[in-house]
């Protein structure tokens, strides 16, 4: 069997090695044309703040891919034939496969007032890390657009570089779309604390310049100069390249699955952040890692029916640490934590606890997700809360 | 700016990070092979070049624990530990063996065990000592080190109380990160400290034969000699120290202490420190593994949702402070199995 992977991402090569461990005969050829090896995505950062080199970026050493006999060729991926079952490459050469799995990810995206000026940049790509670094010396300040988590990664590697930074988010509190009003203002807080000139409720209205950008004008009417914009209002699977091959998949926003990572192609599969599994995206490193082990299953012929667990997630906001679990928005018991920058909040309905919203100290998402799932009652979960502290030694934090 | 690009041409192997290594590998031949620095420590009123390096070697220690509390004060783990691996270093390192050299008693340094400090378990020197001190030497190295790393991990040693791993964790800090993570670092390495280990054991095995024998063989002598040289002087001092600035802090630590070696075993064989992973929360970003300054590719396991025990880990707990997504965590506990939560 040849499998053929489009996409080094983590789902890509996660499926590859959950194959591999499987079945030591299979061809599996990866191909991606952002980078020869996998690297991961959410240190992005720490290589633009100079903390690590690209190399430290990989998570497997280079020889595994040898060990495992995983072929890698860089190179994008420009038709897909499911006729003929073949793939054709930018670089001219044509791939046959007897199951291909497309997982090209998320790509940032873009503004309706966006320009094609240099200066522009997302912080999504390798070639987006490179192009920050080519600007960022020329860049006496910066705007950057989009409040959730890519845009405060951003912010926080230029504030690292000492360029001044202008904030824009939409909303008027900071990350509603998770953080309740009281969370926003101490995320917000916390983020002018570090010098950056954070903006609610503000948007970017127009962008100027010639050929480079100049500034930009807010949607208060101010206009800002600027040398450098980070476009950061979300991402969106990387499906635009499959509307134009010989044989597209079934598209929505992403590409249409079934529960077994099926497309509407022949032994096409998908997974990861492009792929939209029975109407949902899961646009989060571990779920693509999950799908990337149960499509390989599926791939490798067994019955797989995919459910997202409960929902967790975890961020940091420069120092703030924080894990959610189970549901965010909706009323809840919202406590902070005496003498910290910290706070707990737990959404409650029908007198049960569904959700967790911890901040500025660290938990135990597994023992959260699990009290949501046993539904227990908000009055009991409030005094065993301490049973999901995660801290360091000698550092659990008084609730 | 300059200053920052300064610091990261330092601290990342550039002409700077050169020459400070260079200048240190200078200033410990100088201290062990040459008298060059007995007039500097007579100037500022010390009998010694060995009094005025354990001057600097403190002073070095309070500055750096001092950047490190300020770096990670919002960290209780590593507030404590810097603050009791300065109070080693300022009482038991350098305070009391001074005072007793003062007193005109030989100098003990009482935070420091064999087979790290060689020269404590040799008969010919230990049995003609006081018997307080025979017996602390004895029950120390045998019993309460090796018992102690069983039940919290060697780090109680390694990075509490030694001094090594002292200067390590406080002034050597900036450099942590250059630490070797290749498989083939982890394969050199368990080669190199076996060997030191097994080298050690034998040279303490042939001094107590040659002790009980009354006779003691030239060969004897010469091993002896050789090892102080090799092991004492060489490698703890100009390459484990020196390098740090090429290699990383811990590269006498990792590669060639032989009490690391039998602290590593006994945390093993103890099954109750290990660092714990939190599951499915890894984002494979490196930064444990970055700045392991053990060279322990701690992501490796993070990302297969592994708790471990590694037998090199002196449990800085540097991985789990830098980690963005609170997934790692230092703890003692019997059971591995019963609390990573099952699958």
């Amino acid at each position: 069997m040849h499998l053929v992977i489009v996409g080094n991402g983590v789902a890509g090569i996660t499926a590859a090695m959950a194959v591999r461990a499987k079945d030591p005969q299979a061809e599996i050829t990866i191909i991606s044309g952002e980078s020869e090896y996998f690297f991961s995505r959410t240190a992005l950062m720490y290589a633009y703040m100079d903390i690590m080199q690209r190399r430290d970026l990989e998570p497997y050493e280079r020889k595994v891919f040898r060990e495992q006999r995983l072929t890698l060729r860089k190179d994008w991926v420009v038709d897909l034939d499911a006729g003929a079952r073949q793939l054709r490459t930018q670089g001219g050469a044509t791939l046959s496969y007897d199951k291909l799995l497309l997982a090209t990810g998320s790509r940032g995206r873009r503004a309706p007032w966006e320009r094609d000026l240099e200066g522009v940049v997302r912080f999504v790509s390798l070639q987006d890390l490179d192009a920050c670094e080519r600007l960022t010396p020329g860049t006496r300040r910066a705007v950057v657009a989009g409040g959730g988590l890519i845009g405060v990664e951003l912010v926080e590697c230029l504030v690292h570089h000492r360029v001044p930074v202008t904030f824009l988010v939409r909303e008027p509190s900071y990350w509603p779309a998770a953080l309740s009003p009281e969370e926003g203002e101490m995320v917000a807080a916390h983020i002018r604390a570090q010098g950056v000139d954070l903006r609610l409720g503000t948007e970017v209205a127009s962008m100027e310049g010639e050929g480079k950008v100049a500034g930009i004008t807010t949607t208060a009417g101010e206009a800002i100069a600027c040398q450098m914009v980070g476009v950061t209002i979300g991402v969106e699977p990387n499906v635009e390249w499959l509307r134009s091959v010989k044989t597209p998949p079934d598209l929505n926003r992403g590409v249409l699955t079934d529960q077994a990572f099926r497309t509407s192609l022949p032994d096409v599969f998908a997974a990861g952040d492009v792929a939209e599994v029975t109407g949902r995206i899961e646009p989060l490193w571990y779920a693509a890692k999950r799908q990337g082990e149960a499509a390989a299953l599926s791939m490798m012929g067994e019955r797989v029916e995919y459910a997202p667990p409960a929902y967790y997630n975890s961020a940091k906001f420069f120092h703030l640490e924080w894990t959610c679990a189970g549901e965010t928005k909706g009323p809840g018991r919202f406590r902070k934590l005496p003498g910290r920058e910290a706070s707990v909040r737990v959404i409650e309905r029908d007198g049960m606890a569904v959700g967790f919203s911890m901040l500025g100290t660290r938990w135990n998402h597994r023992v959260l997700v699990k009290w949501v799932e046993q539904r227990l009652r908000v009055d009991d979960v409030m005094k065993r809360l301490s049973e999901a502290q995660y801290d360091v030694e000698f550092g659990r934090v008084a609730l | 700016m300059i200053r920052d690009r300064l610091y990261h041409d330092l601290t990342n192997r550039g002409i700077t990070g050169w020459i400070v290594a260079a200048l240190l590998v200078w200033f410990y031949i100088a201290l062990y092979f040459t008298e060059n620095l007995t007039p500097w420590a007579q100037k500022v009123g010390l009998s010694s070049k060995w009094d005025l390096y354990g001057v600097l070697y403190t002073v070095v220690i309070l500055v750096g624990g001092i950047a490190m509390i300020r770096k990670y004060g919002h960290n209780r783990y590593q507030v404590v530990r810097t603050a009791v691996v300065m109070f080693v270093q300022v009482v038991f390192a350098f305070s009391i063996p001074m005072m007793l050299k003062a007193l005109h008693q030989p100098e003990y340094y009482l935070s420091y065990f064999w087979p790290l400090k060689f020269d404590y378990m040799n008969p010919e020197y230990l049995f003609r000592q006081p018997w307080p001190f025979v017996v602390y030497t004895l029950a120390a190295s045998l019993v309460i080190v090796p018992l102690l790393a069983a039940l919290f991990g060697k780090r109680w040693y390694c990075s509490w109380v030694c001094g090594c791993g002292g200067l390590a964790n406080t002034m050597g800090e900036p450099w942590r990160h250059l630490s070797d993570k290749s498989s083939a670092a982890w394969k050199f390495e368990k080669v190199s400290i076996y060997s030191v280990l097994c080298i050690s054991l034998a040279l303490t095995g042939l001094l107590f034969y040659s002790w009980f024998t009354k006779s003691k063989a030239p060969e004897v002598v010469q091993f002896q000699t050789w090892y102080g040289l090799i092991v004492g002087s060489i490698l703890s001092g100009a390459v484990g120290t020196g390098l740090y600035p090429l290699g990383g802090t811990r590269v006498w630590c990792r590669f060639f202490c032989p009490m690391a070696a039998l602290l590593g075993i006994t945390q093993r064989a103890g099954k109750r420190f290990h660092i714990r992973v939190k599951e499915d929360m890894c984002i494979s970003c490196g930064l444990c593994s970055k700045y392991c300054e053990m060279g322990i590719d701690v992501r490796a396991y993070a990302q297969r949702n592994e708790s471990f025990t590694r037998a090199s880990c002196v449990g800085c707990g540097i991985c789990s402070e830098v980690c963005p997504r609170g997934v790692l965590r230092l703890e003692n506990q019997s059971g591995l199995v019963q609390i990573s939560g099952g699958r």
